[in-house]
């Protein structure tokens, strides 16, 4: 059963500090993470929905160790990752792979796309140099390029294909784990789609393991098995994908999950506005992080820190609402 | 591996038969996309054509220059040359009788005596009488003790002083004892005046010796054998005399002399055979030789003695071997200057634009052509290991500062800005100072200068390069090497450096014209390289001679112009590599 979980995070945190003066005396921390736990089974892809500055995308990179945590610990296959010196951390580099959100910037504009894709996998000697090239010419098939592609540069590519190398170069590795943040926003809608088949594809496949990041809830809806749901640091719910998506719990979740648009003109959208903008991770509000935005605001939530409610099948809630 | 097999093949033969996808796009690889964009900037081809000029001019130009860049040229040329020195005598001359003494100092009280008409003058304890022969003739006489007498009981005795080797003649005797009687002071016999020292019982009698002779004239032999006989006193003594007497003749050692001329130009002529010989000029004009190796004849000085009497400006005389020579007399004061053409070796400066050399020659004689194009070398050299030097510091301090940040970065860069507040010009005139001092080689020199501009440029390629990696640091693409685990060291040199490069490129570019332009003004200021060896800033260095400035363009303004458009094409090939390298061009 321990083996199937592929990640686990407990009670991760990493907050920034502010610094100030002369000497850089730290006056504040910016609590972008603030005690998130989630586990991962192989074979699955959990979503991460929350809006902008709420600190999904340090969650991604700082379970594969791209940031330095506060506390908490990410398990790796049950290994713990903050543990590893860094030559063991390289070694296992190639498991642990992340697809960016920006695939203008995350591709070196003076390398050749086959050197792009290749590079690691020499680097790793994770395929014997005389099959190199076909190697790369597989992957490079699987993501939907063309083996010609390999000697262009980036700049040559658009949008979509600059993702598809991204994800090439990702999926080179062998990975186990792939942390997709955000892969799709910066693309328009049909290759949105594409991309999206392509790693369900992929992920049937090479039998991946996915945490989705991503604020349209639409895309999370279509590829992920379990959804957490992220406010200001703080996992707010969590579950599988059928049961947030049935019956949201929490507050946030349900305003949330009013906002998807419906293709249907019909139906009357019966939406929550949130009032106010999200408050700053420096200094969150005291009870629950939510309480000032929140329209079941109660007097306790501005003083106490709800606790984790358990809903059965896995799916637990953080607010006062429930549990009493 | 069967199927890969058979897709290679597929794909080589698919390859081969039809025009695809593969085959259509050219594939440009960025360097290709720069030179391409770069080609195609007008402006930055006039660069690159000025500079491809330039070295060519530099680097080649040197190998095909008939000269050598420190290569003194020289041409024959008739120059007029002081030739002969003539002066008024308006100075006594002393000569001095063989054997006698008559000390240099003793000249001075002479003159002075001369001048206060006295009849003697007390030198060193001695007492020298002074006669006047006549008109600027004096002669100086030393009272000699040729004899003493004794009177004793009425009984006259006289004896001669041995050591003088004087004899007592009868005409003397009588002569002596008349004059001690008589108590005189003086008495002639043998028509020689004596003087009488009396002392009551016993009495000295002095003979006056003339010693030395003091005239105006000057004497000028006839030939060089006459020399001795007309430096010595007797010959001079006898002239002089018959001069200021009047007399035609004389005679001295058995052979008989005839004076002729006037007296500031008088011929002594010896009889012999019954004919004349001329033995010397007497004149009041001393007329001397500028060359030692020059021997002026009496007859010469003769001739030029009459041009200066007649005030006369160019005379013409032919010399020994029947040449007629021009002759030109400048009067300076007292002092007359004889010049003549004389031919000789001289290096030719500042000579003019010619076929020979194609922009003349400098104030060394040095063709100034060639000098341009070894100073190309150097200029350019500079030029280029000081950007080298400077880019290598740059990239190292800088990118260790970007890459690594934290309390490293702030370490270097606060040395940066140490660095950068070194006053560069003072600096490197101390240095430039301190090397003249040391009389340091000029190679060695240029070393210097290269080390030390590189040491105190590199400041803003470090940060240029500091800057570019922090931001590149945080790229995606870093991230992403970071999360598939490639090693620093490639990350650094594989993916940070070539995305600098472009930057780094432009700004050596642009430096370098900046170099050139700070290694000529230190050479111009005359700190930076040194003669012999040549930079175009030290060739300008010429035009600091006002003189040179406004008449010979030809040496100073070809090298400006280098300078000018060396600099020019470094900046236009930056710029428009800057371009090129902008990803927001259009292609």
């Amino acid at each position: 059963m321990n083996d199937d979980i592929v990640i686990e995070v407990k009670d991760l945190k990493k907050y920034y500090p502010i610094k100030a003066g002369m000497f850089g005396r730290v006056v504040g921390q910016v609590r972008a993470v603030d005690g998130v736990s989630f586990r991962i089974r192989r074979g699955m892809t959990m979503g991460l929905v929350g809006e902008s500055g709420c600190g999904k995308t340090t969650v991604g990179k700082t379970l594969l160790r791209l940031n330095d945590k506060t506390s908490g610990s990410v398990l790796f296959k049950g290994q713990e990752i903050f543990d590893l010196s860094h030559n063991e951390l390289r070694k296992i580099r190639p498991q642990l792979q992340i697809i960016f959100q920006d695939p203008y910037s995350s591709l070196s504009p003076r390398m050749p796309v086959g050197e792009i894709i290749g590079e690691a996998v020499r680097e790793h000697k994770l395929v014997p140099e005389r099959e190199f090239d076909d190697y790369i010419t597989k992957i490079m098939r699987a993501c939907g390029l063309q083996p010609y592609h390999k000697d262009r540069y980036p700049h040559e590519f658009s949008g979509g294909q600059r993702q598809r190398i991204c994800i090439a170069r990702a999926l080179a590795l062998n990975p186990d784990f792939i942390v997709c943040d955000e892969p799709v926003s910066a693309l328009d809608v049909s290759i949105q789609a594409q991309i999206i088949n392509l790693l369900e594809d992929l992920q049937k496949e090479f039998g991946l393991t996915y945490l989705f990041i991503s604020h349209d809830l639409s895309v999370v809806e279509h590829i992920s098995d379990t959804v957490g749901v992220m406010y200001l640091g703080d996992m707010v719910e969590y579950g599988t994908k059928k049961d947030i998506f049935a019956k949201p719990m929490h507050p946030y979740t349900q305003a949330l999950f009013s906002a998807i648009p419906m293709p249907d003109p019909t139906v009357k959208m019966n939406r929550i506005i949130l009032e106010g903008s999200i408050p700053s991770p420096a200094n969150p509000p005291s009870g629950c992080k939510f309480h000032t935005r929140c329209r079941e605001c109660m007097e306790i939530c501005k003083t106490e820190v709800p606790k984790r409610y358990e809903a059965g099948n896995d799916h637990f809630v953080v607010c006062h609402l429930y549990g009493k | 591996m069967e199927k890969k097999n058979s897709e290679t093949k597929n794909r080589s033969s698919f390859g081969t038969q039809k025009l695809d996808d593969e085959r259509r796009v050219r594939v440009l690889s960025p360097g290709m996309l720069v030179f391409k964009r770069f080609m195609r900037n007008k402006l930055a081809i006039t660069g690159l054509i000025i500079l491809v000029v330039m070295f060519a001019f530099s680097f080649l130009g040197g190998l095909f220059s008939p000269y050598n860049q420190s290569q003194v040229f020289k041409h024959d040329e008739e120059i007029m040359k002081e030739y002969a020195t003539c002066m008024q005598s308006t100075d006594f001359r002393y000569t001095i009788r063989e054997g006698a003494v008559f000390p240099d100092a003793a000249r001075a009280q002479a003159a002075l005596a001369i001048s206060k008409g006295q009849t003697s003058f007390t030198y060193d304890d001695k007492t020298y009488s002074l006669v006047q022969e006549g008109e600027n003739v004096y002669t100086f006489g030393d009272a000699l003790m040729v004899a003493n007498t004794r009177s004793l009981a009425g009984k006259f005795s006289i004896s001669a002083v041995e050591a003088t080797g004087f004899t007592v003649s009868d005409e003397f005797a009588a002569a002596a004892q008349a004059a001690v009687e008589a108590r005189a002071s003086q008495f002639e016999a043998d028509g020689t005046i004596y003087t009488v020292e009396n002392g009551g019982k016993s009495s000295s009698i002095y003979h006056v010796e003339s010693i030395a002779l003091a005239s105006k004239s000057v004497f000028d032999p006839y030939e060089e054998s006459m020399e001795g006989l007309t430096k010595s006193f007797a010959f001079r003594y006898a002239v002089e005399i018959a001069r200021v007497k009047g007399q035609t003749t004389f005679s001295l050692d058995d052979k008989d002399y005839v004076l002729s001329g006037e007296t500031n130009e008088l011929l002594v002529s010896v009889q012999e055979n019954g004919g004349t010989t001329p033995v010397c000029s007497v004149s009041d004009i001393l007329v001397s030789p500028n060359a030692n190796d020059i021997f002026l004849t009496a007859e010469f000085k003769a001739i030029i003695r009459e041009n200066i009497r007649d005030k006369q400006t160019k005379f013409q005389y032919t010399d020994e071997t029947g040449a007629l020579v021009d002759y030109r007399i400048d009067r300076v004061n007292t002092t007359y200057t004889v010049r003549t053409l004389k031919e000789s070796r001289v290096i030719t400066m500042f000579d003019f634009p010619t076929a020979a050399h194609l922009l003349g020659t400098d104030s060394n004689g040095m063709d100034v052509m060639t000098r341009l194009m070894y100073g190309g070398r150097i200029s350019l050299m500079v030029g280029f290991v000081v950007v080298l030097l400077e880019t290598f510091i740059g990239i190292v301090l800088g990118g260790i500062s970007g890459y690594f940040g934290g309390w490293i970065d702030t370490a270097i860069m606060r040395f940066v800005d140490l660095f950068n507040c070194i006053p560069f010009y003072p600096i490197v005139m101390i240095i430039g100072t301190v090397m003249d001092k040391m009389e340091i080689d000029p190679i060695k020199r240029i070393f210097i200068l290269m080390a030390v501009l590189g040491l105190l440029g590199w400041t803003s390629i470090a940060r240029v390069v500091r800057g570019q990696i922090l931001s590149l640091r945080e790229q995606d693409f870093m991230v992403a090497t970071e999360a598939t685990g490639i090693r620093v060291s490639r990350r650094i040199f594989r993916h940070l450096v070539p995305n600098v490069m472009p930057l780094l490129i432009v700004q050596a570019t642009m430096s370098l014209g900046g170099i050139i332009i700070t290694e000529a003004t230190l050479s111009y200021l005359g700190l930076g390289v040194k003669y012999p060896l040549a930079s175009w800033g030290s060739i300008i260095n010429a035009a600091t001679n006002v003189h040179v400035m406004t008449n010979y363009w030809f040496i100073w303004i070809p090298a400006g112009i280098l300078i000018v458009l060396t600099v020019l094409g470094f900046n236009f090939v930056g710029d428009g590599l800057r371009d090129a390298f902008d990803p927001k061009m259009k292609r």
